[in-house]
């Protein structure tokens, strides 16, 4: 970070805000060149074509199919509806256990041992209860994406500063005041950091149930495709979810900037999950 | 032994008596002890500095007269009513580090949560705040967070917002420790000119011998753990005081005086930091 910021104003004659933005669109040009001319000049077709072939296949099959788009319309769905669950079940349990020493001591432990299960290994238990439909998706969407946000919530409501509460005491406030204008308000970078992991692990456990059993969904034309060794369309429909995935992504990081209280650094994700300032 | 000049009651706007605090403490059968019967009359009107070494439990006193803190034994009176164990935010307001601004609101919104706790109506919770920050000559930055602020400025802010709530009595919690040396002086100037206009009972904790002599009535020098009053020095140089006073020579002794009184006491606070009471994990 500091190297960045101590970066000169200017590189090869340009503004550093352009230059940066040319060394992307650079990177994505050559890597899509790349892929372009390995597809044309040594690819096997059947497990790897070029991308303008990728791109043709994008506008037909998988943009003029109904039930390409239907599908793609219904994981959004999927998405969206586990992502919203996993925000207000996550955000009301941390509360819960976030707002007593005696319930973080006693809950936390549980809930983190859950969040270390590998959950791909109940994967069939989940299609087994909420069966092949979109519920198996949702409820797989969900018990990955609310983990992150409870476990940041309780977070954020631990480093509480003593003095802040102090200050409310003295003037006064209530618990309910404390919880209002302390303890909440100091929670929110944290919980942002949650909601970016957890739109993260939503996604992957959506997709992930799609792919183990689909009857028509994104996992069923995925299938299809691989096992005709149809290329193409393969990996035009997996670039329509990795849109997808920006488009959301996005969604959350406008939320967080108009949403965020004062005028405060916004917290970084790094790789660890930790808030850094 | 402490030293009680015991001003006529009825003048007393704070009176502690017989404080004692023990805290529990691992490898200490009965706790460690923090504060030793402690008893002090404060004036209506005065500016008392509790001084002391570090870890001498003046904060916790502090703590204990706002009623943050309940003492093991003993009992402070405000205005005649008993402390006990609960903030009296009618009577009295704390001033603590700047840092205890709330970073998430404006500085007009940080007054308007104090105001409203207060009981103070809406309709008057601008033009007090307004007013607050005016006297500290931070108006115009009302409508910023507290860290688009320097330090300086925020402690200002938070001096301020301590006023807006207009108690008769501030306790002041080491409010100048961020702060580096040269501000202290100027927000000291500045806080003896306010204070001299709204004539407010003060205490303030401090362990600038400088802060204690130029803002002081009275200064009670306390000792180590377990922490007494060991002497009251009394300062006698009218409010608002002029920088000059800072030159003058009775300032000079005073502070030397204080000095030497601290010297052993820090020698004394030391040696028990290496060697932790009741042989426990400090």
């Amino acid at each position: 970070m500091s190297a960045l910021d101590s970066a000169p104003a200017e590189i090869m004659g340009m503004p550093r805000g352009r230059a940066v933005a040319l060394t992307r669109w650079a990177i994505i040009v050559g890597a899509a060149l790349a892929l372009e001319l390995y597809g044309r000049l040594f690819a096997d077709p059947s497990f790897f074509q070029p991308l303008s072939a990728i791109a043709r296949a994008w506008v037909n099959p998988i943009m003029s199919d109904e039930r390409i788009v239907g599908a793609l319309g219904m994981a959004v769905f999927e998405i969206a509806l586990a992502y919203g669950l996993s925000i207000v079940v996550g955000a009301a349990i941390g509360m819960a256990i976030g707002g007593s020493n005696f319930a973080r001591a006693s809950f936390l432990p549980i809930v983190l041992l859950l969040y270390a299960i590998p959950q791909v290994s109940l994967m069939p238990l989940f299609v087994l209860v909420f069966g092949l439909g979109a519920a198996s998706k949702i409820a797989f969407g969900f018990s990955h994406g609310v983990f992150p946000v409870i476990v940041n919530v309780v977070a954020g409501m631990r480093n509480t500063n003593p003095l802040h509460l102090r200050a409310m005491r003295s003037m006064g406030g209530t618990r309910a005041d404390e919880l209002r204008h302390v303890v909440f308000p100091n929670m929110v970078p944290s919980f942002f950091v949650g909601l970016r992991l957890a739109m993260t692990m939503t996604m992957l456990g959506v997709i992930l149930a799609e792919l183990y059993v689909s009857t028509g969904g994104i996992g069923y034309f995925t299938r299809v495709y691989a096992e005709n060794y149809n290329p193409a369309p393969l990996f035009a429909l997996i670039g329509s979810l990795a849109i997808i995935a920006v488009a959301f992504n996005s969604l959350v990081r406008v939320a967080e900037r108009r949403l965020m209280p004062g005028r405060r650094p916004t917290a970084r994700l790094n790789l660890s999950g930790a808030r850094t300032k | 032994m402490p030293v009680d000049t015991a001003p006529d009651l009825a003048d007393a706007a704070i009176s502690i008596r017989g404080v004692t605090q023990r805290y529990a403490a691992a490898g200490a059968a009965d706790g460690v002890l923090a504060l030793d019967n402690i008893s002090l009359d404060i004036r209506r009107g005065e500016f008392v500095c509790l001084l002391g070494p570090s870890g001498c439990g003046k904060s916790t006193l502090l703590n204990i007269v706002g009623g943050l803190f309940k003492p093991t034994s003993g009992e402070v009176l405000v205005g005649g009513r008993r402390v006990d164990g609960a903030p009296h935010p009618d009577e009295i307001a704390f001033v603590f580090q700047e840092s205890t601004l709330f970073p998430w609101y404006t500085i007009i919104e940080n007054f308007r949560i104090a105001l409203k706790l207060r009981g103070v109506a809406k309709s008057e919770w601008d033009d007090r705040a307004m007013e607050a920050l005016r006297a500290v000559g931070m108006a115009s930055f009302a409508r910023h967070y507290p860290n688009q602020l320097s330090v300086g400025m925020r402690q200002r802010v938070n001096m301020a917002r301590g006023i807006c709530v207009e108690t008769n009595i501030l306790l002041m919690d080491e409010p100048f420790a961020a702060l580096d040396e040269q501000s202290r002086m100027v927000l000291g100037e500045d806080l003896s000119i306010l204070l001299a206009k709204t004539g407010k009972t003060i205490v303030f904790v401090t362990h600038s011998l400088a802060e204690a002599v130029f803002l002081s009535d009275r200064i009670a020098v306390m000792t180590a753990r377990p922490g007494r009053i060991k002497t009251i020095v009394d300062v006698n140089e009218p409010h608002p005081r002029a920088p000059d006073f800072m030159l003058a020579p009775r300032f000079g002794e005073l502070r030397n005086d204080l000095f030497a009184m601290l010297r052993e006491e820090i020698r004394v606070a030391m040696a028990s930091q290496r060697d932790p009471v009741g042989g426990g994990v400090t």
